[in-house]
């Protein structure tokens, strides 16, 4: 087992959502000039490497991009996720210890159906890399921890159902922030209870308070769930400077929060705090990872003691963590059918705002209640982008634990769904043959993936 | 007409060309004296010409690497300002080293001022010691040297006579670490070299030559003598510079091909890609440390014609090192030269022993001498073809930053494997065979270093940083910081300066003649964005003078 963090660096330095927009050209630069001049690529045991693309097929294992992957993705998108594959690659075969994917653009806002741009994000980094892991390693029980000051609420609705992916996400409020969701009672659906954990932190949250959460809440939780592979989803956006975030986290609290959560894998997200925060928070992450003193790197401004933790805020939140732990601790005692009802299906129905794109989607969700797997899921979507007439999107996911009763009943109701009509896009993931296809009505035409032309 | 001087630890190589023809070619040995070696050398070659015609000298040598290798040099002091970052344990470097408060940001902007009580008591201290060469470096220095010159200010007021170096001369790329080290070397070095120097110019003046003199540097590029003793530690590793543009000037234009030059002990590979050698993409490790050196990407493989030989259950390995010459010709063990010399490969040494060394090796197998002798020469090719191929693979896994970089990435294999060195002729055919490549032993490959050393154009590099939002620009390699008074800098402005500055260093060095076409090797431009409005650019171009050679060796008698 070699004792090395890999280091993906990928600033993106030619490209950008638009010239202003925070996601832009700018946002790694400092952080490459720091990294750089602190001579930390030439430790021996962190290892920077060249990144790879991921292909259309292994965005397809996770996404619905409507109306095909192409449309939805640019380089930069297949770079970032590719990063994090191959980052997963040598972490699974011994061949590094851990890994930071300090890469643009981030994902976890990004659903399983992407009609556009939702909270800077197209490809949900993290997720592409847990299909891959699961079909490439036969990873079974992931974990991703999201420290982003944003919920990460495309990484939750993606996972979901899936029983055998643990996300726990801390945050700042969702009704001071967007997007305006992962409050403690997000569970997680009928057959993966308690598998979402979402930790809204009141506004003005230190270090103190974050770290608290992390002894009292999310190791122990870990512990029981006892994940093969752990991913923080690593937003730097709670720090103390960041303009979209109103939280007082630190360098030095990341840097100690990475060592006790001790990832695999840190794929970085959000953080807009170009200057003041990210080249700071990013050396800091880096050097915890592969193991050395982070207790010299301070932010210019700061000076120990500078944000004092109200008692009030303190006893809120663990509070929180008591009845969170609660839940955790008595999942399997729950009455799934008090809580979600009974039927062949359990369904919910969504409204899906995209503020990048100006985009809203209405969506309606079943899952299939099958007693011996986690069910395949049906969405039927439709995206309304303020001219022409809407998409209207039928989409089915047949997760890859899935009995083969549910692979077929989802193949019919794919067939179903092409013959209707009612549907421009039709769509079928089915994530056991790792085979995915789509359905284009106006051009009468099938697409389908198969996986990628094997590496010459 | 040009002299190539290559000034090696062993031999010093000589060559005389004349609009790519090889007039005349020298090799003798390398004295302690170095300058009776360079005057045997010359004189051999200048038989019957007369100095005048000589146009232009270019030394390559060894002579700064091996004063660091035998640690020759003065003490240095070190004054290092690292402010917040990386644990201050990580700065134990092997000399008396003061650490001061004050830190510069990544903009260049001063964070945390200088501690001054802290300098006074640093050069107290180090006067005690006995100290009089001093490197002072501090974190981001080459984006703002404030506090590196005052610290030399205070110095030099106390200690005129000292030698005080300061990082964001010796170095202006990023990374604190190397530079410190760089900067240390540079001081470390300087006396010395400038003694050099001067014995080269003695040399040359004691053989009427009124020529332009310059040095080979690591990264295959030239610069005057006497503007080198500003960068003595550039001139490290040139040696492999000079043998792989040798080979480049042999070869048609615009080859991709591996050199090996297959030595005693080692095998040094390096590669030509279209036609352009492979510069490293980092700074060169000198004796494990690692520097700002620029080089070109060379490869050292533990293999050559000396390696023992041994044999461990029933497969023959090499072991490391060298133990002496080959068994053929009375050494102590087999080695590869002993198997191609069985197999034909090889003309001198005893025959006889060279099967016994074969016999020692393969009778345990129940393998012939001849069979054995395969074997071993199989085993070397491997070896160093392996090498070969993990080089091409990590020059394609290079870090890109930008996407046009990832996408274009593309693998490139070679076409044509070269052989240099005294192992190369028998080894190269087999080694280009197993490369599906063409093999090439060029003509006068025993002296491809002096011939690099003679075609190595002059080359210079502007690297120019711009803040619009500070009003401040700097260029790298002057280390000079200036002020943008211009309200409409922009893109072009900003390659327009970096070419001013090319032409101004270009004139300092007496280059203007031969500096051909200048390239643009860097322009980024990012916006500086707050509060959604872009408030500033910052510009980073890179400028440069064509890199390479100034002449193909044509065919011709010596």
């Amino acid at each position: 087992m070699s004792g090395k963090t890999g280091l993906v660096f990928f600033p993106a330095f030619d490209w950008a959502i638009s010239p202003t927009h925070p996601e832009r050209e700018e946002r790694l630069l400092y952080t490459r000039d720091t990294i750089f001049e602190e001579g930390v690529l030439d430790l021996p045991n962190i290892e920077e490497l060249a990144p790879r693309l991921a292909t259309f097929h292994d965005i397809a294992r996770v996404h619905f991009c409507v109306p095909r992957v192409q449309s939805q993705v640019t380089e930069a998108h297949l770079i970032a996720a590719g990063a994090a594959m191959l980052l997963g690659d040598l972490i699974i075969e011994g061949s590094l210890r851990n890994g930071f994917a300090l890469v643009r653009p981030p994902g976890h806002h990004a659903m399983r159906v992407v009609h556009g741009n939702r909270g800077f994000c197209n490809i949900n980094n993290e997720a592409v890399l847990v299909e891959y892991l699961r079909r490439r390693h036969g990873v079974k029980r992931i974990a991703i921890v999201d420290s982003d000051v944003h919920h990460g609420d495309g990484t939750q609705e993606i996972f979901y159902h899936d029983p055998d992916v643990l996300f726990i996400s801390f945050h700042q409020d969702g009704r001071t922030i967007y997007p305006g969701t992962g409050f403690t009672h997000e569970l997680g659906g009928p057959l993966a209870y308690a598998r979402t954990l979402n930790v809204p932190l009141p506004p003005g949250t230190t270090d103190e308070t974050f770290l608290y959460v992390v002894d009292n809440l999310i190791l122990p939780v870990l512990q029981d769930f006892a994940p093969e592979f752990i991913i923080n989803s690593a937003g730097q956006d709670n720090h103390y400077t960041d303009p979209l975030g109103s939280m007082r986290f630190t360098a030095q609290g990341y840097a100690e929060f990475t060592r006790r959560l001790n990832p695999h894998l840190a794929v970085l997200e959000g953080g807009y705090a170009i200057e003041s925060a990210l080249p700071y928070v990013n050396l800091a992450i880096l050097l915890a990872l592969s193991g050395h003193d982070y207790s010299y790197v301070r932010e210019p401004d700061y000076w120990p003691g500078k944000f004092k933790e109200s008692p009030e805020r303190l006893d809120q939140v663990k509070r929180m963590v008591d009845n969170l732990l609660g839940i955790w601790q008595n999942r399997d005692k729950a009455d799934i059918e008090k809580l979600f009802g009974t039927g062949k299906f359990y369904q919910r129905k969504k409204n899906i705002y995209y503020d990048t794109d100006y985009i809203e989607e209405e969506q309606f969700e079943k899952v299939r209640m099958c007693p011996y797997c986690p069910g395949y899921i049906i969405i039927e979507s439709r995206a309304n982008r303020g001219y022409g007439s809407p998409n209207r999107v039928f989409a089915i996911s047949v997760p890859f634990q899935a009995c083969s009763c549910c692979q077929a009943e989802a193949a019919d109701a794919y067939e179903k769904a092409k013959k209707e009509g009612r549907f421009d896009y039709v769509y079928l993931q089915d994530k056991t043959t790792d085979t995915y296809m789509s359905y284009e009505r106006n051009k009468n035409q099938e697409w389908c993936s198969e996986g990628p032309r094997p590496e010459v | 007409m040009f002299i190539g001087i290559d000034v090696g630890g062993t031999f010093t190589d000589a060559v005389l060309l004349d609009r790519g023809m090889v007039k005349a070619t020298a090799k003798v040995v390398t004295r302690q004296d170095l300058l009776s070696s360079l005057l045997e050398a010359l004189d051999s070659i200048l038989q019957g010409v007369s100095p005048d015609l000589i146009e232009r000298v270019v030394f390559s040598t060894t002579v700064i690497t091996n004063l660091i290798a035998e640690k020759k040099y003065d003490p240095v002091g070190l004054i290092i300002i690292p402010g917040p970052g990386l644990s201050h344990a990580h700065y134990r470097f092997a000399t008396q080293t003061h650490i001061i408060n004050g830190a510069i940001d990544y903009r260049g902007r001063e964070i945390i001022p200088l501690d001054l009580k802290q300098v006074e008591q640093a050069v107290e201290e180090l006067e005690a010691a006995g100290y009089n060469k001093v490197a002072v470096v501090g974190k981001f220095s080459s984006r703002n040297n404030k506090h590196e010159k005052e610290i030399e200010k205070y110095i030099k007021l106390l200690h005129p006579q000292w030698q005080v170096e300061l990082g964001h001369t010796v170095a202006g790329q990023l990374n604190f670490p190397r530079r410190v080290v760089s900067t240390m070397l540079t001081c470390a070095t300087r006396e010395k070299y400038e003694f050099f120097v001067r014995s080269v110019f003695q040399a040359l003046e004691q053989r009427g030559l009124q020529a332009e003199i310059y040095i080979l540097r690591a990264d295959g590029g030239t610069m005057r003598l006497k503007n080198s003793t500003k960068a003595p530690i550039e001139t490290i590793f040139s040696g492999p510079a000079a043998s792989t543009l040798g080979v480049q000037a042999l070869l048609p234009p615009g080859e991709t091909a591996v050199v090996v030059d297959i030595g005693g002990t080692t095998s040094d590979l390096a590669l030509l890609l279209s036609g352009q050698p492979l510069l490293a993409t980092r700074g060169v490790c000198i004796y494990n440390q690692l520097t700002h050196v620029r080089a070109l990407a060379v490869k050292s493989v533990p293999v050559g014609g000396d390696t023992t030989l041994s044999r461990q259950q029933n497969r023959i390995v090499l072991l490391p090192g060298r133990q002496g010459p080959p068994f053929c010709l009375d050494g102590p063990a087999p080695t590869p030269t002993d198997a191609l010399r069985v197999l034909g490969l090889f003309h001198k040494g005893d025959y006889d022993k060279a099967r016994q060394a074969m016999h020692m090796l393969g009778a345990e197998l129940n393998l012939s001498c001849t069979e054995t002798a395969v074997r071993v020469v199989d085993l070397v090719v491997d070896t160093i073809v392996q090498e070969i191929n993990e080089m091409f693979k990590s020059w394609e896994q290079e870090p890109s930053y930008r996407v046009w970089e990832v996408l274009q990435k593309k693998k490139v294999r070679p076409t044509t494997v070269v052989g240099v060195g005294g192992g190369a002729a028998g080894l190269i055919t087999q080694i280009a065979a197993r490369m599906n490549c063409q093999p090439v032993l060029p003509p006068y490959a025993s002296v491809a270093n002096a011939i690099g050393a003679a075609v190595a154009r002059p080359t210079l590099r502007v690297s120019l940083r711009a803040d619009t939002q500070q009003g401040v620009y700097t260029i790298q390699e002057e280390g000079f910081q200036g002020k943008i008074e211009d309200g409409n800098f922009n893109e072009e402005k900003a390659i327009a300066l970096a070419r001013t500055w090319l032409q101004r260093r270009a004139e300092n060095a007496g280059l203007t003649s031969s500096l051909g076409e200048v390239e643009i090797i860097r322009r980024e431009v990012f916006n500086v964005v707050r509060n959604w409005v872009t408030c500033g650019k910052i510009f980073d171009i890179g400028v440069q003078t064509q890199r390479g050679i100034l002449h193909y060796i044509g065919g011709g008698g010596r």
